[in-house]
């Protein structure tokens, strides 16, 4: 049976990353993984990480941050891991439909909310977003699709806004991939472009759900902007992202051109485990477990979420391999009293612990497994949603420990 | 803004709807405040079941009695806010088959209808049950819902004139020499304070009976007792389930709509308010029921909740008008020669009615009127509406193609009609008020999606311009949830709050207000 | 090895593990064309806490799901929608009835052995516009899809009447399981199979086998289906206890053989089956890779696009057409980006459903156009239908170019 040099499991954007990197190295990849990750629920733009303020330079901010957090996964990498990790993803997404960071410094985005959040990598659709001021832009909903209200945008953002009937359609309520796919055919973006342009009052900025087109967001972009005249930005919104899936769908294709095994949907249900290397993994497709062998290993499999880590009704459980878990105490100390806290809640830092090289270590420090490594949101240590951090430790983490799974 | 009643009722619980109700009937006018949304006490925090009494039949048969006797008043007059689930009452070994035989004389004795079963029918009817029971007895238990019960009498009540404030708090008893001639109260809302003067004032306030007696310097003996429950994403069974033994904690599920009820514990709670579901009284609680269902373990579970009930202490030394050994109406003018005031206490949910008729009866005799109780003939004004699972989804695909973008909630299926008749009725004054009246933020994600969409209807209404923007509503809203949730956070429910964090802290970016920080409206 | 007992962790109590999170949202294609259909969210774990077992069913819409299975390869916690959807279906088909059309359209391997032999009569019937006209009107057949033509001899008679190579009786056999559409509308298919998989140095068999049941599935006929699973794994039991394996070159059979002859039907006997059926491109692969095979394609120039259909990733063996296509020398192959031709099998022959699938082959469409390949390969015979039907391009089976590219290509008999 085949052997591969390296098996990743997650088809998260970590494993997404870690497999690319590898097959750029010329070893022979095999990913399998469940669900499409975070990217394809609230991925939308690269954060980094959002609490540098937005006049740091990373590359000032960034080191003397992970001086301050030894423990974190970005201390791993270091801000040069970080750096070369970013900038091959970059190099996955040629312009025009490119992902570029203003000046190496955070920005802010309007979201569904109305609110501004930090970013870091932002995607061509996107970008006007950081520069819009509130009397100068027009925001545009679309009636019957519900998982994006523009007044909710427009009322805290202080701007004008409108809500469009949709051409062709009315109250049926399309799904956001459904509006993906009819902005990419030009007589409907046409159209709405037309109509947003008559319910203009002079505005330079036009908002707009992350619905500009799944294949061609770059040519959407474009028609809306020359018809409209103005600039216009997608706005993050409920799950599912589109922006997101775009991403997942060009690693999915790079990866299976360059002759990646991409497997998709099935579990990983069992690890062979002998003398502390992994020497194989079942996939389970009932009534068959199919083993695949490798050199290495990743495991990229997420959090809870994604099923990388599991809690029982008492404890949290890594559930492929059994990694021991780093935790707080019982399930009482899981959450704090509100759901607000200034702190994230104690749960979201536990996670794995690696060595410099992402390999597992138990409490007392000792590599659990010899050629397995970790990487993306199931390491400890961050607090990804407070902090804006997750495609950052997904990709620099996937990077590094593709980069050192086949040093070795 | 001063107002003038007959009838001052302070309290929107069930009894208080009731009492209302009952006067309008008998063409009494009457006012009812309440500080919060209808059902703000034990009435919206119970398990949600229509008893048959059968639970009580051995220990205490007048109270079961009774209970059988309301239950079939309700389903005549009530039917739409009532599933006729029937229930069984299960006998696990250590149960044993005397205290199962017992207990059926005694419903019989008290007119509860019973049908023995053996475990192979109980288990075809309840595949879920734990194989190794011994027998099973069904009773005509039912699942009921109590906010629509309230608000229906409410709707009946103010069709004959009666007047509801919600959101009106009592801080002030007037009196007048040795009567109580009204009240003072603040609208939480708006923050206006006025009096309301009436000849009778009712405490039906439940849990907070004494802190309104407080205001006249008067006490009952009263204790409080926290029950709480836990809410399951599937519903488990048909009927309710009990255990076949004598009552105690955690011994009963009750089907409500897509989910089941575990329940209770009875602890004593210090607090009226801001009681919280410990980690404890979960465990406990899945232990225990995992007797009557073996797998409820695994099972996934998207909130729990608990409430305060009412119990009255029985050494009352004056002739205070025990009217059951369940309730009690206290006249406080023979008991503490302070006239005008009435607290009605104890009880439960199931025997509102009957609660209502004894203290309108006693009114009725004070005010010199000969007018009978009909609570128990007429019906309420939506009886006749019929509403099943089915019915919801059936909703759903009649809404498909042409306004499948106005279904709010994907869990339930609510539908922006639903909000819309809310909003046109006029009475709603914040959000919370809207959650009452719809499942919207009920089901599996527990208003993960929905309640963005609802804000955002609110917002196109221009409904929340007023407070600076519906995300300091939405903030309040995840933060009264995350007291539902956190007790049951693990497994699937766990992964349920990463999605829930990871969109509204993450990608929406909200946060505790916190100056200088990148918030709200700073472009 | 992960214990047993710890398995649970692995894999929580279905349907409630669903999250709500919407990823499937992202994958249906049928809910990204038409709002008819709810989305598998709503459809699947959504909708299955309001169905009891002892009401009616109302969900009318659950029949426009196609059973594509890419929500089920999305979804992360493992909710096994279309699983769902489809004992919705099953339920709401069986109160309601289903259509004589759909009777006639499950029977394809009954009807498709009579249509072959009066291939002459039949096929230009099936092009004649009054034809046509009277089947849009009676049975509800949409006249706009063009109908597969029938061949005779059909495969298995034109295996059964080929003269035995020389050398066969020494060499490992493997047995073919052709598939109704392969043995009575696309032969050469089948033949292109055997050929390839002779000159891999295997002796083929063709054992008795009938239709795969599938069809029974899209009607939402579960006890059909399993009446013609039972039969098929009591046909091939006799190959399989001789230690051949099995291959086959159907997709969506491959799929309805391995996988839910067992899970979702639970079968006795189908989990022996599985451990010995293939698809023939996974089969081919491993020979190649453990027997170090010597079998060199000749080259082949041309720009050729590869389509994988839903029913393959539905396996999760990879693309091993991909990877032989790309051993051709020559060969310029790359995979079509686009998620599901529309087809559906015999969802988009219908009426009230050929739209759909139209709009749904739109994607698969704009990726031909911008890729502009001269030959379209897939292994699905559905998806092959769609594709001619959308884009009037030749397209074949990834075994038939294979074939082509065989050192000492064999001329047809």
């Amino acid at each position: 049976m085949k052997r591969f040099d390296l098996i990743v499991i997650g088809t998260g954007l970590a494993g997404l990353t870690a497999a690319r990197t590898a097959v750029e190295m010329g070893a022979k990849v095999l990913i399998t993984g469940r669900g499409m990750g975070a990217l394809t629920l609230f991925g939308n733009t690269i954060d980094l990480l959002g609490e540098i303020p937005p006049e740091t330079e990373m590359a000032e901010g960034i080191p003397r941050w992970i001086a301050a957090h030894p423990e974190h996964p970005y201390a791993r990498t270091g801000w040069e891991g970080i750096e070369s990790a970013l900038a091959d993803f970059r190099g996955l997404f040629p312009p025009p439909y490119s992902f570029a960071a203003e000046g190496k410094r955070n920005s802010l985005l309007p979201t569904g909310a109305g609110t501004m959040r930090p970013t870091y990598l932002i995607p061509a659709t996107m970008a006007a977003g950081a520069a819009m001021t509130p009397v100068g832009t027009l925001i545009v909903g679309l009636r019957g699709f519900k998982d994006f209200q523009g007044d909710t945008v427009s009322l805290h953002l202080k701007c004008r806004g409108v809500t469009l009937s949709l051409p062709r359609y009315g109250l049926e309520g399309l799904t956001a991939l459904a509006l993906a796919r009819l902005m990419d055919e030009a007589s409907f973006r046409e159209r709405l472009g037309e109509a947003i342009r008559r319910q203009m009052a002079g505005e330079r900025f036009i908002g707009l759900p992350a619905v500009l087109g799944l294949r061609n967001p770059a040519v959407v972009l474009k028609t809306l902007e020359e018809i409209t005249g103005a600039r216009v930005f997608e706005i993050p919104m409920l799950p599912p992202s589109i922006p997101g899936t775009r991403v997942f769908h060009r690693f999915r294709e790079e990866l299976i051109a360059k002759g990646t095994i991409f497997l998709m949907g099935h579990p990983v249900s069992g690890a062979n485990v002998k003398d502390g290397r992994c020497e194989g993994i079942t996939v389970e497709n009932p009534p068959l477990a199919a083993e695949y062998r490798a050199d290495r290993y990743i495991l990229a499999t997420g959090r809870f979420l994604g099923g990388g880590l599991w809690a029982e009704m008492e404890r949290i459980v890594e559930p492929l391999f059994r990694i021991p878990v780093f935790q707080p105490g019982g399930r009482g100390m899981w959450f704090g009293e509100r759901f607000f806290d200034p702190e994230a809640h104690p749960i979201h830092r536990a996670g794995i612990v690696t060595d410099a090289d992402l390999r597992p270590v138990d409490e007392t420090g000792r590599v659990v497994l010899e050629n397995v490594r970790a990487a993306g949101s199931i390491l400890a240590h961050h607090q990804a949603t407070e902090e804006k951090s997750r495609e950052g430790i997904d990709i620099a983490t996937g990077f590094l420990a593709a980069k050192r799974a086949l040093a070795s | 803004m001063d107002l003038r009643t007959e009838v001052l009722i302070i309290g929107g619980g069930a009894t208080g709807a009731g009492i209302a109700r009952d006067l309008a009937l008998r063409g009494i006018p009457s006012l009812l405040v309440e500080k919060g949304d209808f059902t703000s006490g034990a009435s919206g925090r119970n398990q949600g079941l229509l008893h048959s009494g059968a639970r009580y039949a051995v220990n205490d048969p007048e109270a079961a009695r009774e209970c059988i006797t309301e239950n079939r008043i309700l389903r005549r007059i009530a039917p739409h806010c009532i599933e006729p689930t029937d229930g069984l009452f299960v006998s696990l070994p250590e149960d044993g088959p005397e205290y199962r035989a017992n207990f059926i004389r005694a419903c019989e004795a008290v007119g509860i209808d019973t049908l023995p079963l053996s475990p192979r029918e109980a288990l075809s009817m309840e595949p879920r049950l734990n194989p190794k029971i011994i027998g099973a007895v069904q009773v005509p238990d039912g699942a009921i819902d109590p906010f629509t019960l309230v608000v229906e009498n409410a709707r009946d009540a103010e069709s004959r004139g009666a007047r509801f404030l919600i959101h009106t708090e009592v801080t002030g008893l007037i009196r007048d020499g040795l009567r109580i001639a009204g009240v003072r109260v603040c609208d939480r809302i708006t923050g206006e304070e006025y009096a309301i003067a009436a000849t009778w004032v009712i405490n039906a306030t439940g849990a907070w009976a004494n802190r309104i007696l407080g205001l006249a310097g008067l006490k009952i003996g009263l204790a409080l007792s926290k029950g709480s429950m836990l809410i399951t994403n599937t519903r488990l069974s048909e009927r309710v389930l009990n255990r076949c033994h004598p009552p105690a904690s955690g011994d009963i599920i009750v089907p409500n709509d897509t989910v089941s009820i575990l329940g209770t514990t009875s602890l004593r709670a210090e607090d009226m308010e801001h009681n919280e579901v410990t980690p404890e009284e979960v465990t406990f609680l899945v232990v225990e029921l995992s007797r009557m269902i073996p797998d409820l373990k695994g099972e996934r579970f998207t909130r729990a909740y608990a409430g305060v009930r009412p119990l009255l202490q029985s050494e009352e030394t004056c002739d205070d008008r025990e009217i059951s050994r369940s309730f009690a109406l206290i006249d406080h003018g023979s008991c503490d020669g302070i006239a005008g005031l009435v607290t009605i206490t104890g009880g439960k949910l199931m025997t509102y009615r009957l609660m209502a008729e004894k203290t309108v009866d006693f009114l009725c005799e004070r005010m010199g009127l000969h007018v009978p109780c009909s609570t128990h003939v007429q019906r309420l004004p939506g009886a006749g509406q019929g509403h099943t699972l089915k019915d919801r989804l059936a909703r759903l695909r009649r809404q498909i193609p042409a306004a499948r973008g106005e279904i709010l909630c994907d869990c339930e299926l609510v539908p922006r009609e639903a909000v819309d008749a809310i909003l046109r009725e006029g009475k709603v004054r914040e959000l919370q008020d809207i959650l009452h009246r719809t499942r919207l933020a009920k089901g599996t994600c527990q208003g993960g999606f929905c309640v963005y969409r609802l804000l955002g209807l609110l917002n196109e209404l221009r409904k929340e311009e007023k407070s600076g923007g519906s995300n300091v509503v939405l903030r309040g809203f995840l933060e009264e949830r995350w007291k539902g949730i956190r007790p049951v956070l693990w497994g699937t429910s766990l992964k349920e709050e990463e999605l829930i964090e990871s969109i509204y802290k993450g990608l929406f970016n909200l946060a505790p207000e916190e100056p200088g920080r990148p918030g709200e409206g700073e472009a | 090895m992960t214990k047993a007992e710890e398995r649970p962790v692995l894999f929580p109590k279905l349907p409630d593990v669903c999250v709500r999170c919407a990823t499937c949202m992202a994958a249906c294609p049928v809910s990204r064309v038409t709002p008819r259909f709810p989305g598998p969210k709503q459809a699947g774990p959504g909708a299955q806490r309001f169905r009891s077992a002892s009401e009616a069913s109302v969900d009318d819409w659950i029949e426009l799901c196609t059973s594509c299975h890419l929500c089920d390869m999305v979804c992360p916690a493992g909710v096994p929608i279309s699983e769902l959807n489809l004992m919705a279906k099953a339920k709401y088909l069986n109160e309601r009835g289903r259509t004589f059309r759909d009777w006639l359209l499950v029977r394809s391997d009954l009807f498709g052995e009579l249509a072959a032999r009066f291939s002459k009569i039949v096929n230009p019937l099936m092009k004649n516009g009054a034809v046509r006209r009277l089947l849009d009107v009676l049975l509800r057949i949409d006249r706009r899809r063009d109908l597969p033509g029938y061949e005779y001899p059909t495969f298995r008679r034109w295996f059964r009447t080929r003269p035995v190579a020389s050398g066969a009786s020494g060499r490992r056999k493997v047995a073919y399981f052709y598939g109704c559409f392969t043995n009575t509308n696309e032969t050469d298919v089948g033949k292109a199979a055997v050929e390839v998989l002779e000159a891999h140095g295997l002796t083929v068999v063709v054992p008795p086998q009938r239709c795969c049941g599938i069809p029974r599935l899209g009607v939402g006929d579960l006890r059909g289906a399993m009446e013609m699973g039972g039969r098929n794994i009591d046909l091939l039991r006799p190959t399989v206890r001789e230690g051949i394996d099995i291959v086959f070159s159907s997709t969506s059979c491959g799929l309805m053989l391995r996988h839910e002859y067992s899970r979702l039907l639970g079968l006795p006997g189908a989990e022996e089956l599985a451990g010995h059926l293939f698809d023939i491109c996974e089969f081919l692969l491993h020979l190649r890779e453990e027997e170090k095979s010597a079998v060199t394609f000749r080259p082949l120039s041309m720009k050729a696009a590869y389509f994988a259909p839903c029913h393959l990733r539905s396996l999760d063996i990879g693309l091993p057409a991909l990877e032989l296509l790309r051993l051709i020398p020559g060969l310029d192959v790359r995979l079509l980006e686009a998620d599901c031709c529309g087809l559906g099998g015999l969802y988009g022959f219908k009426k009230e459903k050929f739209t759909i699938a139209e709009e749904i082959g739109k994607d698969l469409t704009e990726a031909v156009d911008r890729m502009k390949p001269e030959i379209i390969l897939t292994d699905c015979e559905g998806c092959r239908m769609q594709i001619r039907h959308l884009t009037g391009l030749r397209v074949l089976h990834p075994l038939q170019l294979l074939r082509d590219a065989l050192p000492q290509p064999i001329a047809h008999p």
